[in-house]
């Protein structure tokens, strides 16, 4: 709707353009008359609406594009020289035209009437483009409301070529004058603070210093050479008297306007240093910012950080080269192949040219001998170091192909964003390893929940033995796993094992453990072949690193008699008359061998209880817990308990055992479940004669 | 936690692994890179010395559970060598002698391959 308007709008504005021009040059054909006071004035009623128009088209125009200053001042510095080749040559070119010269004024042809009015016409357009140009300069980066000084310009403009057209003859020409001064003098004032040389960068300040004092130079030859008494003069205020007075002023703003820039443009110089590094922290400071953002996704920080790495720095490729223990990965590229950027890696980091670099180094890639192999031609490169609490943790590279090198304030700009990359690196990998830790915090916390629900509520009972057992997780799960299965009325099965990893994937073995063991327990009538059972079915599910050490045993009440096998487990101990004696039989561990091995390895022991017989099984997180020194407690302190202690029950036994274990290794994280089971001996006449 | 690093040679047909320091679950990944890397390369014949060694958990025992049978099936085998007593009793535990050769110092492995 909007657009349908606006182009209804653009359409009638050129009409009315297209209906002025007919209507002038109509006009000039057939109410010529060089003397006619009212000719003129209904001329330049037209001419003056005219050129109102065409002001207004070519500002909304401009406005469209939005063009930098620098573009708009190039602009009108063509078309000043070109006005002034015009001007130049006008006179031969029209005289071939109009062959006789002298006659102009006096009557002219149609054929010259039109030359003439199409000559007068362009001039007009073009002045319309410098004012609008001119206003335009002028309002650029002008945020104080105070424009009345440019309104009243552009009143005395407007009253300036009114009076010219209507007083005219010598006698009025202090009238004209005194608009004219008071013009020249608003058109002074209005050049002066030309706010917008503060926003440009310094290449381009030099360039428009040698711009401004050209284009400042041709408007006042320009104006110098369009006096009534020239060719070109008399031929544009014979045109209309209004609109030469218009053109002269306006070649007199342009003059002005440009010297005043010149001028402001040189005064600005010095500092245009300043005011570029200023705008480059400016931007640094919201790079920054959108930095800070991106934290949370590791990789898309990354593509940012080389993003804007080629920005700060106007190279054409950037990449960041993360140090692991041993080796360094290539990630974002940006604008490079992943191989271009191998290769230069190499050359930087592995010939030694930038090892310990604490801040960022300009090298040159000349002298590199493989630079042939790197399918584009890059020629230097900056290559700044990504610490995190002093390390350095990677690399951020940037590199410009062909001739162009990296300067010095390329490098403070790469160095200092380089800094801030490292910071956001940083708070990146930190964010990751505690989300990482929660995790983890969260799956030992299952993993102990299962582990919880798998170990038995509660120890047996029964007239001829008392048991007892302590379980002491580890945070992690090590893998600890006991159990009792009733077999029969004068049967105790029972299993102590250690599954190997931790956490959750130790807590699921666990579990099949426990399913596995409590249905062997019930079908199966001897250790051995509970054991061997139990492997082959372990070498079906576990994983080829995975591996089960267990001890499982049966305590017949009915014989007095322990009988056991040990698959890579801890031995069984047995305090009998104060002496310890330790049982190994050989056995190899679940899951890690073929059957056959297996078998033949399995060594089943049969034990005759006696009286006060202490029977002591365990895992290694009893032996193996470690003090500060990262000794082991060893099999020694804990044989020396058991011994000392035998005389007491099974539960002061164990709470003597894990004492001296706690203290030992109060120094020291547990890593690994400890679990101990003991049991005695009660002879069973003994309990049946009470 | 504690620092854990390997380095390997080759001597003729043989390769040496040399561990130090800490095996247990957060550092067996290097060595499985050391075996990944020595199959890629069709080198079997390999010789895994303990001297420093200080610690093995059964996380770090797996690792050699994982290769040795892909390693045996292409003629080639793992052997041990150098354990300190601590070390070897760990192993001897779990049943390892039985189904590894070990050796006291890398040199006898490495003469064991060559006969």
């Amino acid at each position: 709707m909007s657009l349908n308007r606006y182009k209804i709008s653009a359409n009638l504005n050129w009409w009315i353009i297209g209906t002025l021009v007919f209507s002038i040059i109509f006009y000039r054909i057939l109410f010529f008359s060089n003397d006619s006071h009212f000719f003129f004035i209904i001329n330049d009623l037209i001419v003056i609406t005219l050129i109102a128009i065409t002001i207004l088209v070519i500002i909304k125009k401009i406005r469209q594009t939005n063009p930098h200053p620098s573009a708009l001042v190039l602009n009108s510095g063509i078309i000043v020289s070109f006005i002034f080749l015009i001007i130049l040559f006008s006179e031969p070119i029209l005289e071939v035209l109009s062959q006789n010269s002298t006659t102009i004024n006096v009557n002219p042809d149609l054929f010259q009437n039109i030359i003439l009015s199409f000559y007068s016409l362009m001039f007009l357009v073009i002045t319309s483009y410098w004012f609008a140009t001119l206003k335009e300069l002028y309002f650029y980066k002008r945020y104080s409301a105070k424009n009345t000084y440019f309104y009243l310009m552009v009143v005395f403009l407007i009253l300036t070529s009114v009076a010219s057209l209507l007083f005219r003859g010598e006698k009025y020409d202090f009238i004209n004058h005194t608009f004219e001064i008071v013009t020249a003098i608003l058109i002074v004032f209005n050049s002066l603070k030309i706010s917008w040389i503060a926003f440009i960068s310094k290449k381009e300040k030099i360039s428009l210093l040698i711009l401004s004092i050209i284009i400042s130079t041709l408007f006042i030859i320009n104006l110098a050479n369009s006096s009534q008494n020239d060719f070109n003069g008399k031929i544009l205020a014979n045109f209309s008297p209004a609109f030469y007075t218009f053109y002269t002023l306006v070649l007199l703003y342009g003059g002005i306007y440009f010297a005043v820039l010149f001028f402001t443009t040189l005064f600005h110089i010095p500092t245009a240093e300043a005011y570029d590094r200023k705008a480059k922290e400016v931007s640094s400071l919201q790079y920054f910012s959108k930095l800070i953002t991106q934290v949370l996704d590791f990789d898309e920080l990354a593509e940012t950080i080389t993003d804007i790495a080629t920005k700060v720095s106007s190279a054409d490729s950037a990449w960041i080269v993360i140090k692991n223990s041993k080796s360094q990965k290539t990630i974002a590229n940006k604008n490079i192949a992943y191989v271009d950027a191998e290769i230069i890696n190499n050359y930087l980091l592995q010939s030694g040219v930038c090892e310990n670099i604490t801040e960022t180094k300009l090298c040159s890639l000349d002298k590199f001998g493989e630079k042939s192999r790197l399918s584009e031609k890059y020629g230097s490169v900056a290559i700044s170091p990504l610490k995190s609490m002093n390390e350095t943790k990677g690399y951020l590279i940037a590199a410009r192909k062909n001739d162009f090198i990296f300067y010095d304030e390329d490098k403070t700009a790469i160095n200092t964003f380089a800094d801030y990359a490292s910071v956001a690196i940083e708070n990146s990998l930190l964010l990751e390893q505690s989300i990482e830790k929660e995790r983890l915090e969260k799956e030992f916390d299952v993993a102990r929940d299962i582990q919880r629900k798998i170990l038995p509520l509660k120890e047996p009972e029964s007239k001829n033995y008392s048991i007892t057992s302590v379980f002491i997780p580890a945070f992690e799960v090590g893998g600890d796993y006991y159990d009792y299965f009733e077999i029969g009325n004068n049967k105790l099965g029972f299993i102590i094992a250690d599954v190997s990893g931790k956490g959750i994937s130790a807590a699921f073995i666990m579990a099949e453990v426990k399913g596995i063991f409590s249905s062997l327990s019930r079908m199966i009538e001897t250790p051995k072949d509970i054991l061997i059972k139990a492997n082959e079915i372990l070498l079906q599910t576990l994983n080829k690193k995975s591996f089960v050490s267990a001890l499982y045993g049966i305590i017949d009440t009915e014989k007095e008699e322990l009988s056991f096998v040990r698959a890579g487990h801890c031995p069984a101990l047995l305090v009998r008359d104060n002496k310890l004696e330790t049982f190994k039989p050989s056995g190899i561990g679940l899951g890690l061998t073929n059957n056959s091995a297996f078998t033949n390895h399995l060594e089943e022991i049969k034990i005759n209880l006696k009286e006060m017989d202490t029977l002591v099984f365990y895992t290694d997180g009893i032996t193996e817990a470690k003090n500060k020194e990262m000794e082991d407690f060893g099999e020694d302190r804990f044989n020396n308990i058991l011994v000392n202690n035998t005389s007491k029950s099974v539960s002061q036994i164990a709470n003597e055992v894990i004492k001296e274990v706690t203290l030992f290794s109060s120094d020291h994280h547990q890593y690994d479940d400890i679990t101990l089971i003991i049991l005695k001996w009660h002879k069973k006449n003994n309990i049946d004669g009470v | 936690m504690a620092d854990f690093n390997t380095s390997i040679k080759d001597q003729g047909a043989v390769s040496i692994i040399n561990l130090k320091g800490y095996l247990d679950a957060h550092t067996a990944p290097i060595l499985e890179n050391n075996f990944v890397d020595l199959i890629d390369k069709n080198r079997f014949n390999i010789v895994v010395d303990f001297k420093e060694l200080a610690y093995i958990s059964s996380a770090g025992l797996g690792v050699f559970m994982a290769y040795i049978e892909k390693i045996r099936e292409s003629k080639g085998d793992i052997k041990l060598s150098g354990m300190t007593e601590k070390v070897f009793n760990i192993f001897d535990l779990l049943g390892f002698p039985l189904l590894y050769e070990i050796f006291k110092s890398e040199d006898e492995a490495v003469k064991k391959f060559i006969e």
